[in-house]
């Protein structure tokens, strides 16, 4: 049996077990070891298999992960969210689509902070959801602009999304974040189109709502400050040259609950749910990250990327047929896995494919993140879809899922332009010469 | 959830929550007092790999206690009556994986002992990483294991 085909059969057995409910992490491990075995001995498996936990779990690298999921965990539980509504309302106020508007505003700015699409729906679905119904926004709308608006913390800075990108296909993490920067507000700004457009065909679904005045929108403005620090800690810190990722994690996440306790948002009952919170997904994410890393020793001794990718040139397969096998390939998983295991799957096989036919390591972190985002809005399992049906058991997910109709269509002109004008995901970090 | 399955799953929360902020206070004692003092913490990686590995596997016997693994349930409306044999499979698959990699931890563990492994700038003897990873992965396989009994029982 030659390499390929033992490779080909390492992926279909990890697909099995993935379908037979073995939780992911353990799928990978399996496949990765088994498929090891058959090529190069038990004995070497099985010195990897020990080797693989000690080394990932340890590495200072993936120590940004935890960090970052805390300064989220605990800004969910401070109440930052529903301030940040009511700031980016009054940004909008007066518009017709104000409302619409100030969830994708505020839901950017938070999910950014959070980490998490699915924490971010949930927030902002008891935030802004109710908001938009109790001034006639159609339901179905409502549900699908805040279910599509959650995903865009995968893809704006900082995304604990990219960091786990960073470390699979080793590339650097602030080039990552700078590279994800414009993209990520555009693809917000392609949210508001959207809002416009529908309000502008089916001004029904979007009644105008009363401009609120002056000194209301300039009071409920200030509400931005507390994001506006993390942002700083998180980001621009490392853009300056005070922090390492790690460091910048650290720093935001301890602004964070200085300022949850400051203001009175939080006490220790949710400094130790938010540590709670924290270290169960840390060790569910962490797991995957190993499951993977052993897999990816595995498809690496198969040599199954480089075949790949001297079949593909050999076929004289153009790089926009190649591109649009990649989008499909993302599109199916996206519809059943969840975004991490996504990118840790795939990024062995596509990362050599994708920069065999001319395109770079960094645009690929950015293009996989908008397909991630696409997944999660994606039936017959988008997860914020999930997430906000359970919390208005009253809007049928089939209505939610029409309610992203539009907003999946910004997706993929998103994904169009980035294929299109690689420099605008490779233009920022560029200009930052890094 | 069963009052065991809450304690047992509380107290590797705790454990890995006292690393995580450690860890976080750490890191920004480190950036503070180098920034005010030019004075760094001496070894801050290497204490904040060995805190990283303490958050990770300590937390993850409490992901098998509170079955909060990442899965693809896509099955669970096409076979709904599969389910819960799948979910023991799965569950006495991941002992054996869980057992496995104990058990190649312990050997890598022996060697870094005998060969007096120890870290490169505070010369932290490695068994303590070591150690984290066992105990974690073997109370992961304990949890596991639990959980198939649990199912296996009906509960």
């Amino acid at each position: 049996m030659s390499v390929t085909v033992l490779g080909l059969l390492g992926i279909a057995g990890l697909l099995a077990l993935i379908f037979a409910r073995v939780p992911i992490a353990i799928a990978l491990a399996v496949s990765g070891l088994v498929g090891y075995a058959a090529l190069d001995g038990w004995p070497r498996a099985l010195t990897m298999f020990g080797l693989v936990p000690y080394q990932m779990a340890s590495a200072y690298s993936l120590s940004v992960i935890p960090l970052f999921i805390l300064m989220g965990a605990v800004a969910s539980r401070a109440n930052m969210a529903s301030e940040l509504f009511q700031a980016s309302n009054a940004v909008f106020s007066g518009i017709r689509g104000a409302l619409a508007n100030a969830a994708i505003g505020a839901c950017a700015l938070f999910g950014a902070i959070c980490g998490s699409s699915i924490a971010t729906a949930a927030t902002f679905s008891r935030v802004a959801i109710p908001e938009m119904r109790r001034h006639g926004y159609d339901p179905a709308f409502a549900a699908g602009a805040v279910a599509s608006a959650g995903t865009l913390d995968v893809l704006i800075p900082p995304s604990v999304l990219l960091a786990i990108y960073a470390i699979a296909a080793e590339q650097s993490l602030p080039k990552l974040y700078a590279a994800a920067f414009v993209p990520g507000f555009v693809l917000a700004g392609l949210y508001v189109l959207v809002v416009f457009s529908v309000a502008w065909a089916r001004p029904g679904w979007i009644p105008r709502v009363a401009a609120m005045p002056l000194r209301a929108r300039l009071r409920a403005a200030t509400g931005m400050w507390k994001l506006g620090v993390l942002f700083f800690f998180a980001v621009v810190g490392i853009y300056l040259g005070w922090f390492s990722p790690t460091e910048a994690a650290a720093v935001a996440a301890f602004a964070a609950i200085v300022i949850a306790f400051a203001t009175g948002a939080m006490g220790w009952r949710g400094l130790v749910d938010a540590l709670l919170e924290t270290v169960y997904t840390t060790a569910a994410i962490l797991f995957i990250v190993i499951g993977a890393f052993i897999f990816s020793r595995f498809v690496v001794l198969t040599r199954f990327p480089n075949d790949l990718v001297s079949w593909v040139q050999s076929a004289g397969l153009s790089p926009g047929w190649v591109m649009m096998a990649v989008i499909a390939l993302y599109f199916l998983l996206g519809t059943f896995l969840d975004e991490v295991s996504t990118i840790l799957i795939t990024v062995p096989v596509t990362l050599p494919l994708v920069t065999g036919i001319g395109f770079d390591g960094i645009w690929l972190g950015i293009f996989v993140t908008v397909m991630c985002t696409i997944g999660l809005i994606s039936p017959p399992t988008g997860m914020t879809v999930f997430v906000i049906q359970a919390q208005h058991p009253e809007i049928p997910v089939a209505r939610i899922y029409l309610g992203t109709l539009p907003f999946l269509a910004a997706d993929f002109v998103l994904v169009a332009l980035l294929i299109a004008v690689p420099g605008l995901a490779l233009w920022l970090p560029a200009y930052l010469r890094m | 959830m069963t009052r065991w399955r809450r304690i047992g799953s509380t107290v590797c929360g705790w454990a890995a929550g006292v690393s995580l902020a450690g860890m976080m206070l750490l890191t920004v004692a480190d950036v503070t007092l180098r920034a005010a003092f030019n004075t760094p913490v001496r070894g801050v990686y290497e204490l904040v790999e060995l805190l990283l590995a303490g958050t990770f596997f300590l937390a993850l016997p409490a992901v098998f206690l509170r079955d909060e693994h990442i899965t693809v349930d896509v099955i669970d409306t096409l076979a709904p009556r599969r389910v819960p044999a799948l979910k023991r499979a799965a569950e006495a698959l991941a002992v054996i994986v869980l057992v496995v990699m104990a058990r190649q931890g312990w050997l890598a563990a022996r060697d870094a002992v005998a060969f007096g492994d120890i870290t490169a700038d505070l010369g932290l003897p490695r068994i303590l990483h070591w150690t984290a990873l066992l105990v974690g992965v073997v109370g992961a396989a304990a949890g596991a294991l639990a959980m198939a009994l649990r199912r296996r029982a009906g509960r």
